[in-house]
């Protein structure tokens, strides 16, 4: 751009290599697990190989296959099934617990919130120990009324479980409808004469379809890139479903089938991309919903009367029995040489799985490398995060609209489809070998799958923050880079610690891209439950969990404690 | 110090153009204030000046630095400015001090320490702040955080000073302060300024000249008692003091004056300078203040009319009564110190001092 004569001598301003190195480390970041992908399911022979053909041959063996159109069905109706389960739970808690005067509603949410922050690869282990077919429930069952009525292998028993991992998201976002609708409304039905269900079943439960409908969008979405469950049960059982076809088809069996498995994955991209579509359709719609923005007044909670404490029970009931219990008894396993109702406690406690766990240097590695991906992993994405924050929400950088969208693609990508594209992009380049067997392709793959969570924890925060105090140093001679460096970043510092502490987590419990991408040396805890699962040394399976479990809960409750970080709603 | 030129300004939102066509010269020392409702365009000309919006046409130029010129593609980035902006917000750093918040521009200017510190006291003195530089923001009033925020701005010396609203956020007592010190400090520094607000006193108040705009055009500039006395048009009398407005028609033209017959049948000698056509419809326009209740038995004659009107409300609202009219179906209001007795009140307007708008509203007085 020519300054003119007698304005200042044209110069590129400091803020322009900054910017474009942003967002070209971000397209890159998000595209080079996509076109590989895309690029392998044209290909009749590994991607790497020379003499790889175009063809669309894979399309029609991906049909062909034995059982795919079974594959299809079943990944459907798990996450069906999952999301049915996970709007029931979620859907009802959001009333009881943020609408009602049910005692002890607010540490009920907290317990049911609890498995959104482990991994529902945990808390099936969790599961296993108390409903599995050894389990502890199972067998106290059995010796009073003979063979127990559930199993988890199956469709039903594994929506059960990924439906309660991911009713708190239903619960959620319920909860924030509720909480911004205008209470009035409700008000003006009692007054008119409808009595507590009433009201809840024509007013309440209506205003809060919008916030049904995405959240539903939104766990179907998680039910199909669903890995962990099927995974765990599905397999065992003969239930495949479309990430355990893709997990068993890549490069982790020990006959890949590169093609088959770029064009499933490829096919589950194309789906998933039209869900978030879908998803982002159905958020416009709320916005529309919702009536008044940020009203302080507290709805006032509907008396339960009568049934306050039969209620009370039956909750108390679900976050034990889906949540409390089977952590509580993972977390004992681990302490433990075996567990079961027949042997008392007190004869099998040990810390032989400890032991076993650091002293076998597998699994040491496992635990450290799962602390340094996370923490210095989830500390580089926090800041590529930031910058992209400021960029989009705080610059005139002229791609800052096309910037947000591809930032926040990731999204559609699905766990095990971004650990398959990484692996690929990877064997590509060559040069790049060193990163392929260490943790930081873990740290890069992991880092582009959450720039969405952590713009999500960043932006609204962000948006907070005033223009007029940027534009104010703006004005009065400070350029984009020193505004953004003196203002913007100090005022930033709560949201990038919330930041921090999402990916922190994220990180630390992320498994489904990691067993793509990890080689020896490079496993993480996520990898080496699953790997440990698979051999059957349920001890140490438990101690890992355990590890993970207690890491977690210390870091949400220091985040909370010292920095009063909010990490949802 | 420096002039202000803007020329052909426009600045669209979609289809919409938020600046239309304005153009403005503000001499050197000149304060100039923009005036009008919200969305009238003066906050985006106010934003197109400091450089934190780029309108789409027009040439904008500061003491002959060219700020903006659409048709040579040259645009200015905030920082090369030199401008110096009092946001309506105040915009103070909460994570800095008084004393950073003010050292800010001159630690972007590269000033040395010492010299730093002399001016940041100076300045904090001049708006009487200096006891209040270790403070942060949320520990200051409404009042002394626009003080800070002027000191901010002034500290550097910019070129010209632009102030945006910066009474708005305050409570009415405290604007009235602020707004007479305001004043003095103004006519002390002589600077270049340029002045928002949507507040007719304080723009008949401080300004040397006010530009009245309307849905992003300038709808008049003059000097403040120019606006008040003859507007150009009603939107213009209306948004500045209040105003009665009264459709008419032309029954009568005479030497300097028309007779003006209302919907009722009264009539009303209104003195002109280029009378409207016989017959013709306008609306006459006049201040409340302008008129008052008749006494018994007087009659319109040379000076003024007697009209009579329906009483619809009365209001004491100290000291004084303000009473709601109806004259043949348009409302009036007039204030008096004696609320009238009857149903029907009879007032009296004065033959000078009434504006006559033809109906498509040109200016006819």
């Amino acid at each position: 751009m020519d300054a003119g004569a007698d304005a200042a001598p044209a110069r590129m301003p400091r803020e322009v290599p900054i910017q474009y190195a942003t967002a070209l480390l971000v397209v890159v970041l998000v595209v080079a697990p996509l076109l590989p992908v895309l690029y392998q399911s044209l290909l009749d022979s590994a991607l790497y190989d020379d003499e790889a053909r175009l063809t669309l041959g894979n399309f029609v063996r991906l049909a062909q296959t034995d059982g795919f159109a079974r594959i299809l069905w079943n990944t459907f109706l798990l996450a069906a099934l999952t999301t049915l389960v996970a709007q029931f739970f979620g859907t009802i808690a959001a009333v009881l617990f943020g609408r009602t005067d049910l005692p002890g509603a607010r540490v009920l949410g907290e317990l049911f919130l609890w498995p959104l922050y482990l991994s529902a690869l945990v808390l099936s282990f969790g599961w296993y120990t108390i409903y599995g077919p050894a389990g502890y429930v199972t067998l106290f069952w059995q010796s009073l009324f003979g063979d127990a009525p559930w199993n988890l292998y199956s469709l039903g028993g594994m929506a059960m479980i990924a439906g309660v991992s991911q009713a708190p998201l239903a619960y959620l976002y319920c909860l924030s409808s509720a909480g911004m609708t205008d209470p009035t409304l409700e008000e003006a039905a009692r007054v008119s004469g409808a009595g507590t269900f009433r009201t809840l079943w024509r007013v309440t439960l209506p205003l809060m379809l919008p916030a049904i409908a995405y959240s539903a969008v939104l766990n179907f979405t998680i039910g199909l890139e669903l890995l962990s469950v099927p995974l765990i049960f599905g397999e065992p059982a003969g239930i495949n479903v479309l990430t355990t076809f893709l997990f068993n088809v890549s490069a982790t069996s020990p006959r890949p089938d590169h093609g088959l498995a770029a064009t499933a994955a490829a096919l589950m991209l194309v789906v998933i991309c039209f869900l978030v579509w879908l998803q982002g359709r159905l958020l416009g719609n709320t916005r529309r919903f919702v009536t008044l923005g940020g009203k302080a007044t507290r709805p006032r909670p509907f008396r339960l009367g009568g049934l306050r404490w039969p209620l009370f029970a039956a909750a108390l009931l679900y976050v034990v029995l889906t949540g409390v219990a089977p952590i509580s008894m993972l977390i004992l396993r681990a302490f433990t040489s075996f567990l079961s109702p027949m042997i008392p406690l007190a004869e099998v406690l040990t810390f032989d799985n400890f032991t076993a766990l650091m002293n076998e240097p597998i699994y040491a590695r496992a635990v450290t490398n799962s602390f340094v991906v996370s923490v210095v992993g989830a500390a580089i994405a926090t800041a590529l995060i930031g910058m992209v924050a400021l960029i989009v929400h705080r610059s005139e950088f002229r791609f800052r609209t096309p910037l947000h969208y591809v930032a926040l693609f990731p999204r559609a990508v699905p766990g095990v489809v971004a650990g398959i594209g990484f692996f690929y992009a990877f064997a590509l380049l060559p040069g790049l070998g060193g990163i392929r067997n260490s943790i930081w392709i873990l740290v890069i793959a992991f880092t582009m799958r959450f720039i969405p969570a952590g713009l999500g924890a960043v932006a609204p925060m962000l948006l907070q923050v005033s223009p007029d105090l940027d534009r104010s140093a703006r004005v009065q001679g400070a350029d984009w880079w020193t505004a953004t460096r003196r203002i913007m970043m100090p005022l930033m510092r709560p949201a990038l610690v919330a930041c921090y502490t999402i990916l922190f987590i994220s990180f630390f419990k992320e498994y489904a891209t990691a067993i793509f991408l990890f080689a020896p040396g490079s496993e993480v805890i996520g990898t080496a439950l699953l790997q440990t699962w698979v051999q059957g040394e349920v001890g140490v399976v438990a101690g890992l969990a355990a590890i993970q479990v207690a890491v977690i809960a210390v870091c949400i409750t220091t985040a909370r404690a010292i920095f009063g970080v909010k990490l949802h709603g | 110090m420096a002039d202000l030129l803007i020329e052909g300004l426009v600045k669209r939102f979609g289809e919409v153009r938020a600046v239309d066509d304005v153009s403005i010269h503000v001499a050197d020392g000149e304060f100039v204030t923009l005036l009008g409702p919200s969305g009238c365009g003066k906050s985006t000309t106010l934003a197109a000046v400091a450089g934190l919006d780029r309108p789409d046409e027009g040439r904008i130029l500061v003491g002959g630095k060219t700020y903006f010129d659409s048709t040579r593609g040259i645009y200015l980035p905030p920082e090369a400015r030199g401008c110096g902006l009092v946001f309506q917000s105040y915009a103070l750093w909460p994570h800095m001090t008084v004393f950073d918040n003010v050292v800010f521009p001159l630690t972007l200017r590269k000033v040395n320490a010492a010299e730093r510190r002399r001016r940041v006291a100076e300045v904090l003195a001049l708006v009487e702040m200096e006891r209040f530089a270790d403070r942060y923001p949320h520990m200051l009033s409404g009042g002394q955080q626009q003080r800070v925020a002027l000191a901010r701005t002034l500290v550097y010396q910019p070129s010209i000073l632009l102030l945006d609203e910066p009474l708005s956020n305050l409570d009415a007592k405290l604007r009235d302060r602020a707004r007479t010190w305001l004043a003095e400090l103004r006519t002390r520094l002589g600077l270049t300024t340029i002045y928002v607000t949507h507040d007719q006193i304080e723009a008949l108040s401080l300004s040397d000249r006010i530009v009245v705009m309307n849905s992003g055009r300038i709808a008049q500039l003059g000097a403040p008692q120019e606006i008040y006395e003859k507007p150009s048009d009603p939107f213009v009398a209306d948004f500045i003091g209040t105003t009665n407005f009264l459709p008419a028609k032309v029954a009568d033209r005479g030497a300097g004056s028309v007779s003006l017959e209302l919907g009722d049948g009264q009539r009303i000698e209104v003195a002109v300078e280029r009378a409207p056509d016989q017959g013709a419809r306008v609306t006459l326009a006049f201040r409340p203040e302008q008129m008052r209740v008749a006494s018994d038995g007087e009659t319109t004659n040379g000076e003024g009319s007697i009209v009579e009107a329906r009483v619809v409300t009365r209001s004491y609202i100290g000291g004084r009564w303000q009473v709601g009219l109806d004259l043949g179906g348009g409302p009036l209001r007039l204030e008096t110190e004696t609320p009238p007795a009857g149903d029907t009140v009879r007032f009296w307007l004065p033959r000078d001092g009434g504006i006559v708008f033809r109906e498509n509203n040109r200016v006819a007085a």
